[in-house]
Order: structure tokens, then sequence, then C-alpha cells
């Protein structure tokens, strides 16, 4: 029932030990609780006096009082573990974040694993609080109890020990029924109960369809439908709660019918009757306090689940045995067969197959191709991004297994298509390569990349908040921004471009050319695009087809002669005027 | 006190209480009654044995009491499971009118969409606090509901017996229900507040480092990855904690009140119920029958903590107001009978705080003819095809289609203008049912045609489902060409006589961009066309473009005209083609 890979975690063990500790301390209060509230009204029953019931019920508050204090004590340790464990868990999910984030991002659909795991941390959390307690509460407090009972009167512990397989019986076999109908109903349901969501965002869509007014409508018969299913799915789904309810209710009544008739046979005295029939309730309460909240733990186990997933998966770590050096004009990069393919991923991905590629000093390399025939990839894995599943790479002769060097990865900037903007100043974005740096620096920078005009207008300049929750900014502004950043960066030599105009519209771009070429100037360029124009600019293109370097050469070469080059710029300029 | 606030103008909460109101009666005595068997089972057991103890002569004594306790312990269970339908009935009836109603009143204000609420996912929210509502009721109304009514009833039965014992345990309940509880909240709120405003922000900065990762990565600043949570992190725990120390600080003080209720109870039976056996045998009964009650008394508190999600969401629905139609009287213009739509001189801003947007901009669009307008983004571009629908009004001059203000024809505008965006929404369902949202009265060969007719017919056929593929959340099973296509088939269905596009090949590669404009303008052949468009691919098959800069025209033209006498079109044309 319990995960086995939760004991890895640290602290589990010792948890486990204090709790096992505090809730046999529990069950034994309970149990005094229950004694001595039945001696008090045995002695009331037989009309004795108040002051013969004092004591019991002293002892009585005494044993209620400890027993919540107790719990109190439980919560806090189970709490306390809680944060501490699910606090680490998001440590270790941000270093893998770090150390494989781009890996994973790249390949499809993790990147949206990893915002819902840090999202489920709370879920984690609410799990762990849960699931510790009601599993030991559930495992000591009743056979305690029962132990006491058969003490006391042995035909009541049997009745008592005969309903718990009952009920977990009835349980499974309701709980699986619920399960089975829910899952069959499940993708009806999720479409069903996003419809409403779904609907609103399409209202533009409906409005200018003329059919936003007689939708209304239907939201509200799609959603009567939606009350429907759910109530027919309800009805099962917590039948089990019912019927451990009704096991439990009925047991304690049946309790008190045998023990009735037993006294009225005088098989024994009142006492032992009370005491069972105070108890029976308490042996109970366990097992329902689990049930209760069995969902909430289901999710947050799933949650947990697709953490330890994600955790566990490979990644390579930061290779650093690349020894530092300067990129300067002499310098060169050569790849030889370099091969890689997506992991688990829908067939129509392209996988990389290079057999040769050479980048040698301030040379500025075009990377052009129809999209979806491996660009991105090729830009990917030079930058360090993605793990080469085989190649040769020489740095400046020095051979590296990949590109995931830190002294390469210092050497870079990279620009892709859409600029991720940090929470913060436009100050700080622009020195995200160097915190360091000083605020003239910075305004030098942002000088060069064409940013002073639009920082002027801006009511508070340099600090003004950019990113998430602060200031929306163009597509145009935003490469600026990140071109300053590439500007103050003049330690690194190494730019990559992924299609970084492709969103601009025509002016936007044309006037960003002008700082771009700047920015070209005394640097290694590799500049993946299929905006035409850039073409002029470089002085080596590699053309790019299912993943496969299919020509490279100077633009001159290439378009002298209809290969790969004059086809593929032939299909993108279309018509011409 | 801003509970009193938060309802006084309320128009989501109160009135919905009105309704259904013979399910929602019976939802709330059903969890009385659910409740008054836990504690009745407890009684008639305990007065069972204690009556069984004094030996009675003959069984059929007991007969009655172990008849209830029988009784009883079935009818708690049922009695609970029938309250959690009947409430989760009514709630969902309720959900339904709510939704309806959040829906209707949005789609009354057509501007919404465009001015008043661009940051974040304003939808999610709204969607989100109808789910939220729904907890109120289930969570928090239901429960406190019933645990007051209890405490009444109760009270008022002891006070039956004894009016000055009543009224001691009405108050220590009273404490229980509504002090411990209103204390939690007024605790709680600010703290709650606080964490839901450390919480986002720390949102913000895990996503900086997730969608940023490349960047972290590259900069080698692993440190400042890692520390860029740690403050909040750190602040967050800090407030959680001093809230779990309370949460579990005020459990333990509400049960030390129950066992003082609880002494009480052995106290008052021993004093005034051992006078002869017959009411001794009631002691044990009137003891036990307490202990259940617990069970719905303690959780009160825990309700009211949650007030303060529930007070935003409120808040929020209740500043969504419906915008009461102030057009003129609608005019029915016949999509056959189009001629031209004329823009004359028309000035524009959002409000007057912002910058004129557009300054005395003029153009007439003769029936067929296609325009393409151009400029930098922000420019006013997408604004000027709203003012055409007549989503925005200008605040000077006036746009007329044939000679009818546009605000005329509002009613039936859907009849003359087709819009095509920049990102299609799709819903979730299948393809065919997407498509026929053009023109519901089309038969399913029809509908094919237009499928067809946008190129989709090969792919759609080779897809296991074929037409019936449902095509995702925002239409995600497709690709962008492909989602733009579908929406083209919508439009195709549509058919009216003008299609504004506003830049749907944005952010596709040319060669996908030029087969796209090719079918666009192929399969709108007869349709009067206005375009916005971010570069100059596929110009060549506008008969005009309007170049639009800050304040004014900066050229017109035909394409091929501009190419040959204007300079600043001959550059960026050579350089979005890269000659």
């Amino acid at each position: 029932m319990i995960d086995k890979r939760l004991f890895r975690l640290p602290g589990t063990k010792k948890l486990l030990i204090m709790l096992a500790g505090l809730t046999l301390l529990q069950a034994f209060v309970v149990l005094f609780q229950g004694k001595y509230l039945a001696e008090a009204l045995v002695n009331s029953w037989e009309q004795k006096s108040l002051q013969t019931i004092i004591y019991p019920m002293v002892l009585f508050a005494v044993a209620f009082l400890l027993r919540h204090f107790f719990n109190l004590i439980n919560t806090k340790i189970v709490e306390n573990y809680a944060s501490k464990t699910s606090e680490n868990i998001r440590s270790q999910l941000l270093d893998k974040v770090y150390n494989a984030g781009p890996e994973m991002i790249s390949e499809e659909g993790t990147g949206s694993l990893v915002t819902s795991s840090l999202d489920g941390i709370d879920l984690v959390e609410n799990y762990f609080k849960l699931i510790f307690t009601k599993l030991m509460n559930m495992s000591i407090i009743p056979p305690v109890l029962l132990v006491y009972i058969y003490f006391q009167n042995i035909a009541s512990g049997i009745t008592l020990t005969i309903i718990v397989p009952l009920v977990i019986l009835f349980m499974i076999i309701l709980g699986l029924a619920a399960q089975s109908k829910a899952d069959a109903q499940y993708k009806q349901y999720t479409i069903l109960s996003n419809h409403f969501l779904d609907a609103l965002r399409g209202l533009p869509t409906l409005k200018m369809l003329g059919l936003s007014k007689r939708y209304a409508k239907n939201i509200y018969t799609v959603s009567d439908e939606y009350r429907r299913r759910t109530m027919n799915t309800l009805r099962i789904a917590i039948l089990s709660t019912f019927a451990l309810d009704w096991l439990t209710t009925l047991g304690i009544a049946i309790l008190a019918v045998f023990l009735g008739l037993g006294l009225i046979n005088n098989s024994f005295p009142l006492f032992p009757a009370l005491v069972t029939l105070i108890l029976a309730p308490e042996y109970f309460l366990p097992l329902r306090d689990f049930s209760n909240d069995y969902h909430a733990t289901l999710n947050g186990k799933n949650a947990l689940n697709s953490i330890f997933e994600i955790l566990d998966r490979p990644s390579t770590a930061k290779d650093d045995t690349l020894v530092d050096f300067e990129w300067d004009e002499d310098s060169q990069v050569d790849v030889k067969n370099l091969q890689f393919t997506y992991k688990g991923v829908g067939d129509n991905e392209v996988s990389l197959n290079i057999d040769q590629l050479k980048l040698a000093g301030y040379q500025k390399i075009g990377v052009i191709g129809k999209s979806g025939s491996g660009k991105t990839t090729l830009i990917r894995a030079i930058g360090g991004f993605l793990m080469p599943d085989q190649a040769d790479i020489k740095i400046n002769q020095q051979t590296v297994a990949n590109f995931k060097q830190a002294n390469w990865q210092n050497k870079l900037t990279f620009l892709p298509q859409s600029p991720y903007l940090f929470a913060g100043s436009i100050a700080q974005n622009i020195a995200f390569y160097r915190p360091d740096a000083s605020m003239n620096e910075i305004k030098k920078a942002a000088q060069a990349a064409g940013l002073q005009d639009f920082i002027d207008i801006l009511s508070s300049g340099y600090d003004t908040q950019i990113g998430e929750g602060g200031r929306g900014i163009s597509g145009g502004q935003q490469q600026r921004i990140m071109l300053a950043r590439a500007f103050l960066a003049n330690d690194r030599h190494v730019l990559i471009f992924d299609e970084p105009t492709a969103h601009l519209d025509i002016e936007t771009e044309y006037a960003l050319k002008k700082p771009m070429e700047k920015l070209f100037q005394n640097h290694l360029v590799i500049f993946a695009t299929h905006r035409l124009h850039w073409i002029k600019e470089m002085d080596y293109v590699i053309v790019m087809d299912n993943g496969e370097i299919v020509e490279q050469g100077t633009p001159v070469k290439l378009s002298s002669h209809n290969g790969a080059y004059s086809k593929l710029i032939k299909n993108m300029r279309g018509d011409q005027l | 006190m801003n509970f009193f606030k938060t309802f006084k103008f309320d128009t989501w909460v109160k009135p919905y209480i009105k309704q259904y109101k013979g399910l929602l009666i019976t939802a709330l005595i059903l969890g009385l009654f659910t409740s008054f068997c836990a504690a009745a089972l407890m009684f008639t057991s305990g007065y069972t044995i204690d009556k069984a103890a004094t030996h009675p002569v003959n069984i059929l004594l007991i007969y009655v009491p172990i008849l209830l306790t029988r009784a009883f312990g079935i009818g708690r269970p049922v009695f609970k499971y029938v309250e959690r339908l009947k409430s989760h009935n009514w709630v969902l009836r309720v959900t339904s009118d709510l939704r309806t109603r959040l829906y209707k009143t949005l789609e009354s204000d057509a501007s919404f969409f465009n001015e008043h609420h661009k940051a974040g996912d304003i939808m999610g929210l709204l969607s989100e606090d109808i789910s939220h509502l729904q907890n109120l009721y289930l969570r928090t109304v239901f429960p406190t509901v019933i645990s007051y009514l209890l405490t009444i009833i109760g009270s008022i039965a002891l006070g039956i017996f004894n009016p000055s014992f009543g009224f001691f345990v009405f108050l220590l309940l009273f404490i229980e229900v509504f002090l411990v509880p209103l204390l939690s909240v007024t605790i709680e709120s600010a703290r709650r507040a606080y964490q839901k405003e450390v919480k986002s922000d720390l949102y913000v900065q895990l996503t900086d480092n997730i969608l940023g990762v490349d960047d972290w990565v590259i900069s080698g600043r692993k440190a400042d990855f890692k520390n860029l949570t740690t403050e909040n992190i750190h602040n967050l725990d800090q407030s959680k904690n001093k809230s779990k120390a309370f949460r579990r600080n005020r459990d333990f003080g509400l049960q030390i009140i129950f066992a003082a209720i609880a002494i009480c109870f052995l106290i008052f039976t021993n004093l005034t119920m051992t006078h002869n056996q017959a009411q001794a045998n009631f002691v044990a009964a009137v003891v036990l029958a307490i202990f259940p009650l617990s069970d719905t008394i303690i959780p009160v508190s825990q309700g009211f903590e949650e007030w303060p999600v529930y007070k935003d969401s409120i808040n929020r629905l209740n500043t969504i107001k419906p915008i009461p139609n102030t057009l003129p009287k609608q005019v029915e213009l016949k999509p056959n009978n189009f001629k031209s739509i004329s823009i004359n001189n028309i000035t524009f801003e959002y409000d007057s705080d912002s910058p004129i947007l557009i300054k005395n901009f003029s153009q007439q669009i003769q029936k067929g003819e296609k325009l393409a307008l151009l400029g930098p983004s922000g420019i006013g571009k997408t604004t000027i095809l709203q003012l055409i629908l007549g989503d925005l009004s200008p605040q000077q001059g006036q746009i007329q289609i044939n000679d009818l203000d546009i605000s005329q024809v509002q009613e039936k505008r859907d009849q003359l203008f087709s819009v095509l965006n920049q990102k299609p929404f799709l819903f979730n369902t299948t393809l065919m049912n997407n498509v026929r949202l053009g023109n519901e009265t089309k038969s399913n060969i029809e509908v094919k045609k237009a499928i067809e007719r946008v190129g989709l017919k090969d792919l759609v056929e080779s897809l296991p489902d074929k037409y019936n593929t449902v095509v995702g959340e925002n239409g995600s099973r497709f690709s962008g060409g492909e989602q733009e296509r579908i929406a083209l088939a919508r439009i195709l269905l549509q058919d009216a006589p003008v299609v504004l596009l506003d830049e749907p090949t944005v952010g596709l590669d040319p060669i996908t961009e030029n087969d796209l404009l090719e079918t666009f303008f192929d399969v709108l052949h007869n349709k009067t066309i206005i375009w916005v468009t971010h570069h100059l691919q596929g110009i060549s098959h506008v008969d005009h473009v309007v170049f639009m800069n800050s304040e004014k025209i900066e050229m017109e033209g035909s394409p091929k005209e501009l190419y040959k006498s204007n300079q600043h079109f001959q550059e960026l044309y050579r350089m979005d083609q890269g000659l």
C-alpha cells in the first residue's frame, strides 16, 4: 500500500518508528478514555452519588485530552516531515531541470510534465500528511482495542473481528465496480467537464459565426448532461463509503442487541457491556478515516509517481572534460558522424544524422531547410541541449563526447525564435549572462541593440519590470533585449540563432537587421532561418533535409547549380511580382 | 467585516440559494437526519443495555429500543448516502445556471476579449471561480448550516428538560460552531492572502526556471538558478507552518471544549437522573449520544478557513456586468446585396489616457476587391478589423457597409463577415462538428466537400477516425497550417461576402505559408478580402496594399505599381524574397 520508493526519502524510517510509538500510546489512551467513561456511567446507573464518579470522570477527561494531545504531536511530526520531504523533492526536481532540463524539454511533452510535477508537490505534501498517520492508526489502534474487548466479552470481540474483513471485502467489490464505471465514462467525462472552458475560450469564434446567442442553450444542456453523468457515477462511487458506514453502524447496532440479550440472561454485568459499546465506534474510526481520504491520497500518489518518473530519467551530467580556451578567428569545431534519435516520441519527429560539419573562426553559417528538416535539432545539439547518441567532436583539437561542456557553453549566446524574458527589470534581463555588469555597460549594450528609444519612453526606464506578471513587450523589442544581452556578453564569441525573426513583421525585421549585422562581427554565427534575406549575410550555408545535410557550401557556389539549395529557395519564394 | 461587504451587492451566490429550494431543503434535512441518527444510535444502544442490565422480566420490554437501534443503525448511512447525492445534485444544477449566466454575460460584451482582460487566462480563472462556488456550498455552507441547526435543535431539546442546562450547553456549542470558526477566519485571512501572493510569485519563478532553462544552462549560473526560489519558498514555508500550528492548536482547543461538554453531561446526568432506576437507565443514553456529534461540529472551523478563496471568486464574478445593448435599430442586409465598405476618416483611441491609435484613416473597398494591410506590430491593424466588424466604434468618422452604418447590421453580422485569426479556435470535438459550425444546416456531404476544397481530404481520410477525428484541446491534434485550413473550411460553409484575415500565416514556414495562401485566395476568389499580414509573402494575390505607420498611411497602391514606383517597398520586397 505504501510505495517502496518512499523509503528512499530521508527521514521516512525514523518517522515511521516515532509514529508507531505515538500511535500505540494513543491506542491506550483511547482505551482508557472508554474504560473510565464506562465506569462513570455505571456508577450513575447504579444511582451512586456525584463523588463516586469524580475519580473516573477526571481520568476520562485526562485520557481524552491526552489522546488529542498525542494527536497534535502526531500531526506536528507528520506535517514537519511532509513539508521537509516535499521541499527536498522540489529541490531534487530543480537540480534535475538544471542538469537535464533542455534535453527533457526538447523531447516533446516532458516540458509540461516538469511543470505539472512542480505543481503536484502540494498534492504530494498532502499525501505524506495523510498516508502515514492513517495507515498507522489503522494498523495499531483497532488491534489494541480488540484485545481488550476480547478480555471483556468474547462474543463482542468475535462480532467486531468478523465485521472488518466483511467491510474490506465490500469496499473492494464496490470500489472496483465504481472504478470500472468511472473508467468507462472518463473520456466523455473530461470532455464534458472541460466543455465550459472550451466554450468560453471559443466565444469570440462563436460570435463571428453568429452562433454565440444560440450556444447559451447548449451550455446549459451540456452542463446538465454533465450533472446527470456525475450523479450516475457518484451513485456508485460513494456506495463503497456507504457500505463501510452501513456495516460499521450496523455492527454497533448488532453489538448493542447482543449485549442487551446477554445482560438480560445475566451472563455478565453492565460494565463490560458498556465499555464494549463505547469502544466499538473507536474501533471502526481509523478505518472510516482512511476511506474518507482515500481519494485525496490517490491524487498525491499519482503526482508522486510522475515526480519519481522524472527523477529516475537518465541524464547526462554536464561534461567538464573540455579545457578552457578562447574562441578566436583560428578556432575550429569538427563534427563527424553525429547521430541523434528522439526517444519515445511520434514517428514524424526528425532524427539527426550528420556526416561531417566544420565550424571555424568568425564564419557566418546559415542553416536552412523546410520545417521539420532538423534545423532546430542540429542547432540544439551544437548548443549542448541535446545529447547525441554518438559523435566525433573536436573543439580546438580537443576531443569531447558532446557539446554539453561548461567551457563550450560559456562561449555561447543563444537566441531562439521566441526569446524567454525573465521576471525582472529590463536591465536584469540584459545582464543575464553577466549579472555583475555595470549600468554603463548595460546602457551601451542597449544602445548597440537599438533599444534606447524604446527605453526612453518608459517611465521607469531600465528598471521597468518585464516578463511574467510584468509589462508586455512586443516581439521586436524582445529580440532587441536578446541582442543587447549578446552585445553585453562580449566574451562569448559564438552566436546561435534559431529563426529569430520568424514572428516579426517585415518592417520590424528590417529595422533589426542593422544591429544584428553589427553583432555578427567577430563572432562565429550559426543561424537557422527560413527568411531568405539572411542568406545574403552568410558566408556558408548548410541545407538540411530529413535530418541530414544535403548540401553545404558558400551561397554563391550553391546557387550556381540546380541542387537542393536552389530548389528550396525557389519553393520558399513562391510567386513573384 | 468583509463578509457582509462581499455579499452586499452580490448577485452570484445569494439569488441561487433560492433556486431549486425543494432540493436544497431536502439536502439540508437529510444532513440533519444523518447527524440525528448517529446520536440516536448511541442513545438507543446505551438505553438498551442499561435497561437490559436491570434484568427486565420480559424481553419484550427492550424490544422497542432494540428495533430503534437497528433502525438508526441503518438510517444513518442511508441518510448520509442520499444527502450526498442530493447536495451534489443541487450544486450541479446551480452550476449549470451559473455557467449559462457567465456565458451570457460574457457574450453580451463583444469588446470584453479585446480591451478589458488582456492579461492572463481570464477564462480559466472565471471557470475556476465557478468550481470554487461549488466547493463553497459543499464544503462550507452545507456543513455549517447543518451544524447550526443541530446546535439550535439540540439546545432547545435540552432546554425543555432543563432550561438553564440547555442554555449552558448552547453557549459551549456556540463557541465551537461560531466563535472559534470566526476567530480562525479572522486570523487566517491575512495569512492566506499572503500565502497566495507568495505562491503566485513562486510560480512565476518556477516558470522562469523551467521555460528559461536553456539560458540558465548557458549562463552557467547554477547557484542563482537554485537561489531564485529560495527566499519565497522559505517565506511560504514559514507562513504555512504558522497556519498549520494554528490549526493544530485550534483543533486541540475545540476538543478541550468538547471534553468540557462531555463532563457537563456526566455531572448533569448524575445529579438529575439518579432518583430512580427508570431515569438512571437513560444516563448512558444521554451521555453517549453527544460523542458522534463532534463529527458535525468540529469541522465547521475548517470550512470557514477557506473563506478567503471563495471571497476572491465571488468578488471577481461580481465585477463582470452585462453590457447593455446600445445598438441602433437593426437593418437586414442580404449578403447578395453587399456592394462596398467605406471607411471615412476614422480616429480611434482605446480610452482618453492612451495615445490615439488610428488617426484620419480612410479606405474604400469594393465588392470582390482584395486588400492587404501591413505595418509594424502595435500600429492598430487588428484594431481596424475590429472597427470594420463593429466590435469597436471610432471616436470620429464612420464605417459604412453600402450606405448603412456598420452598427446597424450587427444582428445578422455573421451573414456578411467571416474572420480568420492567427490562431483559429477549434472546439474540442470532432472535425465534422468544428467545420459544420460555419453553417449548421449543411449536410455531411457539403461539409466534407468544404474539407476537400481546403486540401485536407487526403490527410483526413488517412486518419483512423477520418472525419470524426477529435481535434483535441485547442486543435492540438493538427498542425498550425492544418488548423488554419480547418477554420477556412468553416468559413467556406459560412459563405459571407466579406472575409477578414488577421495574420493567418504568422509563424508558419514559407513553403507551408505559400501553399496556404494559394488555397486561401483560390477558394475565396469571389469574396471581398481584407488581409492583415506581417510580411510580403503572397502579396501578389491582392489588388491593393496599404502600409500603415504611426498616425498615417505610409504608402498604398497595387503591389506591382508600388514595386515599380516606391523605393522603400522595393527594399522590403527584395528583403522578403531574399533578392
